[in-house]
């Protein structure tokens, strides 16, 4: 750990402040009648590894969209390093989920995709980026015949040899197997701390965000609904109890926070609790009437919920979500 | 011992497709000897042979040949180029699909071969005429396939494709061409097929060289030898030209797996 801190000193020092700060203000984002984004604002500083965490649908994504200024804004600003975002400066590169490798190029080719200069230097410089995340040999493959994370590894190296500043990362390694993910994830967290660009990740797994993040934000119906620093050491360990301490509080409230969700819910009062070996059925009293939420035998046993409690229930489209009320 | 009979069956399997082939031959071969069939009818194919090497001796075959290949090709680039061109324009500029698209659905629906009256009442019956049927013909073949490819072009690749600073140019070099390359060849696989359809069709009707002169001429004198000759030929100048298809194919495609020889 001593070694680490030392190691993360020299490279900090070696390219100071390379990442760029963003400054969202009253983000508005209209797809026709829908609000996605209603009025967010956020701040993040240069270099730090930010990761927004939400349902699908929750607008996380829109939100990443808005900032690589992939779509136009309906309202209020995004400025990056103080100065307005105009649509695809150079310093900005995303991720995408699927790799987006053009299938008609080789690998090497995809790299240098969007780079001008000569030949000779592209390759050097291409193979350099192929290197650093470990596809050196690759280089002349199609991408058809890589794996899944071979071929997120690719988009990475295109996005690096760039030289970007703030890196986007749309769920980049959301289709990926346990252990290839957690390989990426290491790969990702190595080049950040190489880099020192300010990072965004999109992700809908907790733990991931956990690993890798210095903040978590959590996007709930197109809002910032809970802002959380991560200040564990690096590199952190898949299973370390804080960090596992860390991933229950956001999930816990990630539940909470849809249930208490301010539309589709009634005030009621539990009015009867039928336990069942795997799931179980409350009936609350809500002002509308007899309301039944399904909940699993197990999550109840640790929940200790008791007749005539105070409770919310929340609609979802195929589910009643049931919160305490303190 | 045992590779011996590898080597056979080998052997014995690689010719099992061209039983049916020989068998037809041989059977039409017998027939015509013992009478059967009329020369008039169907002649012998060892005197179609026959035939096709006297008029390879002469060079007359050659001549005739070049002709139509010329004409078929002229033809292809001409209609081929233009639906290329146009097809590449309304499947990239909006404007040009409102003002133009309409107007050449409605204009394909009619069979080149309707227009045969009217191609010699303008052209009469010239070279022109026959360019003029076999570019029609083609145009349409090439003008759906290449609109077609470039409005399936993947948008998640151009998106970002665009947000690794592609624009104009350079964003139709590496994407939208490539992407719609092979619903493009698609169009020219096809457009082959047609080209030798409408130019038997041409030819027959009048012509004073070409394999459909050939044809025509040698039917007047009851040559049916020579007038199978020229159906031959047309049967595989058509196979040549969907072979040199599948290479363009397998050579512009070969990053796709399904195309690769491999």
């Amino acid at each position: 750990m001593q070694m680490d801190q030392v190691e993360i000193g020299r490279v900090a020092a070696a390219h100071p402040r390379e990442g760029l700060t963003v400054e969202v203000r009253g983000l508005v984002k209209r797809f026709g009648e829908r609000n996605v984004l209603h009025g967010l604002d956020l701040d993040i500083e240069a270099g730090q590894f930010v990761a927004i965490v939400g349902r699908s649908g929750c607008g996380k994504s829109t939100l990443l969209r808005q900032l690589a200024g992939l779509d136009a804004l309906s309202e209020g600003t995004i400025r990056l390093d103080g100065e307005d975002l105009t649509a695809l400066g150079g310093e900005v590169r995303m991720m995408f989920q699927d790799s987006r490798l053009l299938p008609w190029r080789t690998v090497i080719q995809n790299v240098t995709l969007g780079l001008s200069g000569k030949r000779a230097e592209l390759q050097a410089k291409a193979e350099q980026a192929l290197a650093e995340v470990g596809l050196a040999d690759r280089a002349d493959e199609w991408p058809s015949r890589l794996s899944g994370g071979q071929r997120q590894r690719v988009a990475l190296a295109r996005a690096l040899i760039h030289r970007p500043r703030l890196l986007l990362l749309d769920e980049p390694l959301g289709a990926l197997d346990a252990l290839t993910r957690i390989e990426m994830q290491r790969l990702i967290e190595r080049v950040w701390r190489q880099h020192g660009f300010t990072a965004v990740l999109v992700t809908h797994d907790v733990s991931e965000a956990v690993a890798l993040a210095d903040r978590i934000l959590l996007v709930e119906d197109g809002r910032i609904t809970l802002d959380e620093a991560v200040t564990l050491p690096r590199p952190r360990e898949h299973g370390e109890a804080p960090l596992a301490a860390i991933e229950r509080r956001v999930l816990k409230r990630l539940m909470t926070v849809e249930a208490l969700n301010q539309r589709n819910q009634l005030r009621g009062r539990v009015r009867e609790i039928l336990v069942g070996p795997v799931m179980s059925e409350i009936r609350v009293d809500t002002p509308a009437g007899c309301v039944s939420a399904a909940i699993s035998t197990r999550s109840l046993q640790a929940r200790s919920l008791e007749l005539g409690a105070d409770v919310l229930a929340a609609f979802k489209s195929t589910e009643v979500l049931l919160a305490t009320v303190d | 011992m045992s590779s011996v009979s590898h080597v056979f069956k080998k052997g014995l399997a690689g010719l099992l497709p061209w039983l049916l082939p020989i068998l037809i031959l041989s059977g039409w071969e017998h027939s015509a000897r013992l009478g059967w069939l009329s020369s008039r009818i169907l002649p012998e194919p060892l005197a179609v042979l026959h035939a096709a090497w006297g008029l390879a001796e002469s060079g007359e075959l050659w001549a005739h040949v070049q002709v139509s290949a010329a004409r078929a090709f002229i033809g292809f680039a001409i209609g081929g180029g233009l639906g290329l061109v146009l097809g590449l324009l309304t499947g990239t500029f909006r404007a040009a699909e409102i003002g133009l698209d309409t107007t050449l659905q409605m204009i394909r629906n009619i069979p080149p071969l309707a227009l045969i009256p009217l191609v010699i009442l303008w052209f009469g019956i010239d070279e022109t005429a026959k360019l003029f049927l076999i570019s029609f013909g083609v145009f349409f073949a090439l003008y759906v396939n290449t609109f077609h490819g470039i409005r399936s072009v993947d948008p998640a690749l151009i998106e970002m494709g665009r947000s690794y600073g592609l624009s104009g140019w350079a964003l139709y070099r590496e994407i939208i061409l490539p992407g719609a390359l092979a619903s493009i060849l698609v169009g020219v696989r096809y457009a082959f097929g047609f080209m030798w359809v409408i130019l038997i069709v041409a030819e027959t009707i009048s012509a004073q060289a070409g394999i459909g002169y050939m044809t025509m001429n040698a039917r007047e004198f009851l040559q049916t030898d020579v007038v199978l000759v020229g159906i031959l030929l047309y049967a595989l100048l058509g196979k040549l030209a969907d072979s040199a298809a599948r290479l363009l194919e397998r050579r512009w495609l070969k990053w796709n797996s399904a195309y690769s020889a491999t």
